[in-house]
């Protein structure tokens, strides 16, 4: 999007137009035509505060603030160890802060303690793709290349709400009667389905793995593999053929809900003529079994010869506006920029010499999300936290433990432009510069680095996350050293990068304003890499690898009386924690409280009537909300979305569990009873 | 293979006969534990092939999959991994005493744990023409070859479909452009003639009864299931009472199957006799080892045999029930039952022939003896387990869940069928709630039986989606929705529109980027503004990925149709 208006004016001045531009094509959704009204936002921070004796906040200088925080971070290093102060990331973060957060964790505080709010939601989808192709890119070609297709596979994303101008992407599939669309829900994206637009498949929650075996099971009985390409391009083929020989289409059906005729039907077309993709999103990768899942979903793509051509291929959509560069460049647990291993001696050495220390000093890996936040407090785990573009006690699983777990911190100091619900829990908050007022980059969905202009001078009193971290780094006197100018940072991440999976050494913002499509690996010289795999992959022998998956067995409660399966997700209206949407007046508005979706046949039964409070809950808490019937929900289930807080946030029962290679919490499928508010619960 | 590292206790001696896929699965679950030495396993199969899946064996022998279609384990993996598998070979004695299996080669197996997975054979029903080809039913074959038949084998030309080399013969048949005649119209029957009149086969289905399938399905399901098996050129014969088969001999004296004859005088010809007249689980070797046998190999929920704890049983052969004689003392080897004791006929149920309970069990029981075996080569091995074998047994249950009874499902391409439970009752029946719809004409059918609201038994035919759903709400034990009909809706042509559908209804969404609704645009197009870019500046419809600016227009056009033109 573009701002008009007085360059260094504040938002009165300013207006949003959309920009001409291969994602959206000038088109921007209300969340983006709003954006400028989070600029002047009432409660927008614009002072340091500290937490009083008393509870309340008191503004502070900026001195104040840094050197309190700076002495008792230094203060808990030497009393604690390192790893006693933790860092928690955001993926909507720029590349820039992101790649500074990650050196300042591992060189100014010395902690392994650092992770990120993307490990809710990419991280599943990122295990695979590294695990299959050697490189994670979420679409490993250009969006574009979407128009021309002819099928397209979408698996648990609801575009059309949380991405609307996408969708113009998929009319050429439409056209051609090709968007399959797989959701428990009838959500807007499986509804442009309709009228000759494809397939709508709806999965009872969970089934999604067996789904997708399923489908590769009837592509290879029915002889519509493409062996060549998997004798050439492939390895792991014969384990994945024998593994999905269990999956015959009526088993499949008695396990989904997807009757036969649909799972053929689907196959069918997707081994047809014209391009064919399969993408996945949150739907199918934010589960306990999320990294075999989007497997499987490439091992479909792969099976069928999808990957690596000019008009096919496999993608993951990522949720952030950041998500793709903000998993890239060390705010990962166990990663360093330009996506190294920070357990690789080669890939340490390469960072260490660009940073100018001994790689000794860098840390080794530290532990994912969900287990840093499952040590606050704990005796030898993080004691004081630094958050930064993340609200976790709306958005991490199980939020009750969570705001347990802030309470006993020592110091918990949040960096944000609002008061948002973590802030309230913060001895120490430091208002930041959000988008219009910061120069940058973010790295799209397709992996292409694009600018971040500066539009608006930010009000005084706020200040930049990398002088932040400088001025931090500075008094804990940090070895290296942590530059203010985004270019700059820039450079030296590009120059981290070069070598790694993700690569941006041949960029700089300079090369960037010139407005070229820069899509990495991008090396000093080239003209970077719109389609990746076209003769290999990333792995050293160059081959794509299927792993057999199976599902885990689930010991699936009855649901009877009134549990139903809890899915979560998003509205067009709002974004992530809400933090910023629910702070427009157009937006909150429209959608001013969570309300639980519920099909009409399963409230009748449960006596719930439209708007009715109700009240949502399980062992670990109860939501109060009220129901809005809708015949776009299974019988089965139900839904809440994840933007709200207090007694509205749905995280208040989702659990801890975790998937075991990407560490993804289970956000999709959370046991839950529903009964309407005002009703005694009758037990035994 | 490495040497083992000095353990305590000797590897667990585990033996299994049989390996079907059943069978193949319980070696699957031991992997690890042969692979760490903690159990020493053999398998004895009579079968020369590796196991393969039979459930997809139709599908294979109507040309419709191919041969590595049928694979579901890697044999070569299990025998890398140490697994002993003797293929072409036949247990023909059991002595629980010593505790060894005697093979038809002469070979002793000393054994510390003992599983039959030894699977089902083929009924071969009682036909003037087929005698000699039927077995005594305790008689215990003595050789591989000869384990399923009589004193002789079936003529040329007759075939019960239950291993490869049945396959290989319809398959011959098939694409001879043979005629078909199947005996029986049991669910494996009516899918054999489906899949074969759909690879182009002549086919006959004979049975006796009023409609096909009829253990499965009530007559309304029969009867949508019959006439949607003619469309698909199926020839049914009902009422046909088989009694002998007419056989021709070439010139060298070999009998051919020619026709089949039925009670009533009809003679039925053919080519290829395909007999689809049930299954008899293997029992004979635990017989003759005075272990107790019913339908199956009779074994209690922890799936031990009720005479001997170091005797299992798994997938088709095994008749899980517990004990009703009150008889809680277990014999020790070589003890015979007491006389006393309920006669075999007297025990209920029976193996279900399904491919899952056979599964569950062979999982079950591999990682409870995984449990045993880390667990005997004490805390050394136990450290030394893979993770993930300690973490199943640590979860594991100390019984083996009890299966629900079991959902049907025909497999057939255009002929959407299942069913499950108990279906009885009758429409008016008290203690049930039982709903009916019917449409003969468009070929669909459904019944549901419900007690307190949870499904207790179903047929659906000709509703896939419905068909689908209701086997999960079955197996869930899920409770059906108050209103009954929503359900019908599933199939319907609005799917689950039944509500909004109006497109233009002052509710319904225009552009989904800006949550802009018709209601909104009719506003402002009262309001003045007259073309789809105005309409875009008032309410950012169609500012979005524009996809919706058709609709605008028409909008505009209906709201203000003087303006527009």
């Amino acid at each position: 999007m573009t701002l008009a208006g007085a360059p260094t004016g504040r938002p009165a001045s300013v207006t949003i137009e959309g920009r001409m531009f291969p994602t959206n094509r000038g088109g921007l959704c209300k969340k983006g035509w709003t954006a400028a009204e989070l600029l002047d936002a009432g409660d927008r921070i614009v002072h340091p505060l500290l937490r009083q004796p008393d509870g309340t906040f008191a503004e502070a200088s900026w001195t104040e603030a840094l050197d309190q925080v700076a002495d008792r971070l230094a203060d808990s290093r030497r009393r604690f160890g390192a790893d006693s102060v933790g860092v928690f990331g955001g993926g909507g973060l720029t590349n820039e802060k992101a790649y500074q957060l990650g050196k300042f964790a591992r060189l100014a505080l010395g902690t392994s303690r650092i992770d990120y709010n993307g490990r809710f939601c990419m991280s599943s989808a990122a295990a695979a793709g590294n695990r299959a192709f050697g490189l994670d890119r979420g679409l490993p070609f250009a969006v574009e290349d979407l128009d021309s297709a002819s099928t397209i596979l979408v698996l648990g994303s609801n575009v059309a709400e949380t991405m609307p101008p996408f969708i113009a992407h998929l009319a050429g599939a439409r056209q051609a009667g090709g968007l399959i669309v797989v959701d428990p829900r009838r959500s807007a994206t499986a509804r442009l389905t309709d009228d000759g637009g494809g397939i709508h498949l709806q999965p009872t929650p969970g089934t999604d793995l067996v789904l997708l075996l399923g489908l590769t099971h009837i592509v290879i009985s029915e002889g519509l593999a493409d062996e060549q390409y998997l004798r050439s391009r492939t390895s792991g083929y014969d384990a994945v053929r024998t593994s999905t020989n269990a999956w015959w289409p009526e088993r499949v059906q008695a396990t989904t809900g997807v009757p036969v005729a649909q799972l053929r039907e689907v196959a069918r077309r997707l081994a047809g003529a014209g391009g064919s993709y399969i993408l996945t999103g949150r739907g199918v990768e934010q589960h306990v079994d999320g990294t075999d899942t989007a497997t499987a979903a490439i091992n479909l793509a792969l099976v069928l010869g999808l990957p690596g051509s000019s008009h096919s291929g496999y993608g993951t959509m990522t949720g952030q506006g950041n998500g793709q560069g903000g998993r890239e460049h060390g705010q990962k647990c166990d990663q360093l920029p330009g996506y190294r291993k920070i357990s690789d001696p080669d890939a340490r050495a390469h960072v260490a010499a660009v940073w100018g220390v001994d790689p000794a000093v860098i840390p080794g890996p530290g532990v994912p999300a969900v287990e840093l936040l499952g040590e606050l407090g704990q005796p030898g785990g993080v004691r004081c936290l630094l958050v930064h573009g993340s609200n976790v006690v709306v958005s991490a699983p199980d939020v009750t433990a969570v705001r347990a777990g802030l309470t006993t911190l020592d110091l918990l100091v949040v960096c944000d432009f609002f008061f948002s619900e973590t802030a309230r829990f913060a001895d120490v908050i430091l208002p930041v510069t959000q988008w219009a007022e910061e120069e940058g980059t973010m790295t799209s969905l397709e992996g292409r680095v694009l600018r971040r202009r500066q539009a608006i001078e930010p009000p005084p009193g706020v200040r930049s996350e990398l002088w932040i971290l400088h001025e931090l780094a500075v008094r804990l006197g940090a070895p290296s050293t942590f530059a203010v100018s985004p270019a700059e940072v820039f450079d030296e991440l590009a120059r981290a990068s070069a070598g790694g999976i993700a690569d941006y050494s041949g960029l700089s913002h300079t090369l960037l304003d010139t407005g070229i499509a820069a899509y990495w690996p991008f090396t000093p010289g080239s003209a970077g890499t719109p389609r990746l795999f076209l003769k290999t992959f990333a792995h050293p022998d160059g081959l794509a690898r299927l792993v057999a998956v199976r599902p885990r067995r689930a010991v699936s409660e009855p649901l009877v009386g009134n549990t139903l399966t809890l899915l979560t997700g998003r509205l067009l209206e709002h974004y992530q924690s809400g933090a910023q949407t629910r702070r427009v007046p157009e937006l909150q508005d429209a959608r001013p409280a969570a309300r639980l979706q519920i099909h009409p046949a399963t409230a009748s039964r449960l006596g719930i009537a439209e708007n009715d409070a109700v009240l949502v809950s399980n062992t670990r808490g109860t939501v109060r909300v009220n129901a809005e019937l809708t015949s776009a929900m299974r019988h089965d289930c139900v839904f809440l979305p994840f933007h709200y807080a207090g007694d509205e946030c749905a995280n208040l029962l989702t659990e801890r569990a975790v998937d075991p290679i990407s560490a993804m919490p289970e956000f999709k499928r959370t046991i839950v009873s529903v009964t309407r508010a005002g009703v005694l619960e009758v037990t035994g | 293979m490495t040497a083992q590292p000095l353990r305590s206790a000797q590897p667990l001696r585990v033996v299994l006969v049989g390996y079907g896929p059943v069978g193949a699965r319980f070696v699957e679950g031991l992997l690890d534990t042969v692979e760490g030495g903690t159990v020493a396993l053999t398998v004895v199969g009579a079968e020369t092939d590796d196991a393969y899946n039979r459930v997809l064996l139709a599908e294979f022998a109507v040309g419709r999959s191919t041969r590595d279609r049928l694979e579901t384990t890697d044999t070569a993996a299990a025998r890398v991994a140490g697994v002993s598998i003797r293929l072409g070979e036949a247990a023909v004695g059991l002595d629980r005493v010593r505790q060894t299996v005697r093979l038809d080669t002469g070979d002793l197996l000393p054994y510390d744990r003992l599983v039959f997975a030894t699977g089902a054979r083929a009924n071969i029903p009682t036909l003037e023409g087929l005698e000699r080809s039927r077995r005594s039913r305790l008689e215990v074959s003595p050789s591989a070859e000869r384990m399923d038949r009589g004193t002789a084998p079936l003529p040329d030309g007759v075939i019960a479909l239950r291993d490869l080399r049945d396959a290989a013969a319809l398959r011959t048949a098939i694409e001879s452009r043979a005629r078909l005649v199947v005996l029986g119209a049991g669910v494996l029957g009516i899918e054999l003639a489906l899949a074969a009149a759909e690879q182009g086969a002549e086919v006959v289905a004979v049975y006796h009864g009023d409609i096909p399938m009829a253990r499965n399905l009530d007559t309304g399901g029969g009867r949508v299931l019959a006439s949607a098996a003619r469309r698909a050129g199926v020839v049914m014969a009902p009422h046909s009472r088989a009694e002998s088969v007419l056989l021709r001999h070439d010139n060298t004296g070999r009998a051919h199957f020619d026709a089949l004859v039925c009670a009533d005088g009809k003679q039925i010809g053919g080519d290829l006799l395909v007999l689809s007249c049930g299954v008899s689980a293997r029992t004979e070797l635990a017989a003759a080892a005075q272990l107790t046998v019913s339908a199956g190999i009779v074994v209690d929920s922890m799936l031990r045999s009720w005479d001997d704890v170091n005797v299992f049983a798994i997938g088709d052969c095994a008749h899980i029930v517990e004990r009703t004689d009150g008889d809680a003392a277990r014999r020790g080897p070589g003890e015979r039952p007491s006389s006393e004791r309920a006669p075999a006929a007297r025990i209920f149920g029976a193996p279900s022939g399904l491919i899952g309970p056979g599964w569950r069990q062979a999982d079950w029981l591999a990682a409870s003896l995984v449990r045993e075996a880390t667990t005997l080569a004490g805390p050394a091995a136990a450290a030394g387990a893979a993770d993930a074998a300690a973490a199943t047994s640590a979860a594991l249950p100390s019984v083996l869940a009890a299966e629900r009874p079991s959902v049907v499902m025909l497999k057939a391409e255009g002929v959407d069928i299942v069913s499950g439970g108990d279906y009885s009752a009758d429409l008016w029946d008290d203690a049930h709630e039982v709903t009916q719809w019917a449409d003969p004409a468009r070929g669909s059918y459904v019944k549901l039986v419900t007690e307190g609201g949870v499904l207790t038994g179903f047929v659906s035919a000709g509703c896939p989606r419905l068909g689908a759903e209701l086997t999960l709400l079955f197996e869930s034990r899920g409770e059906l929705p108050a209103d009954r009909s929503s359900l019908l809706h599933l199939d319907g042509t609005g799917a689950a529109e039944s509500v909004g559908s109006d497109p233009l209804a002052p509710h319904a969404t225009v552009c989904w980027c800006n949550g802009v609704t018709v209601g909104r645009i009719t506003e402002v197009v009262a309001e003045g503004q007259r073309t789809v870019e105005c309409v875009g500046k008032a309410t950012r419809a169609g500012t979005g990925c524009g996809g919706c600016k058709g609709r605008i227009a028409e909008i505009i056009a209906l709201a203000a149709p003087v303006a527009a033109i």
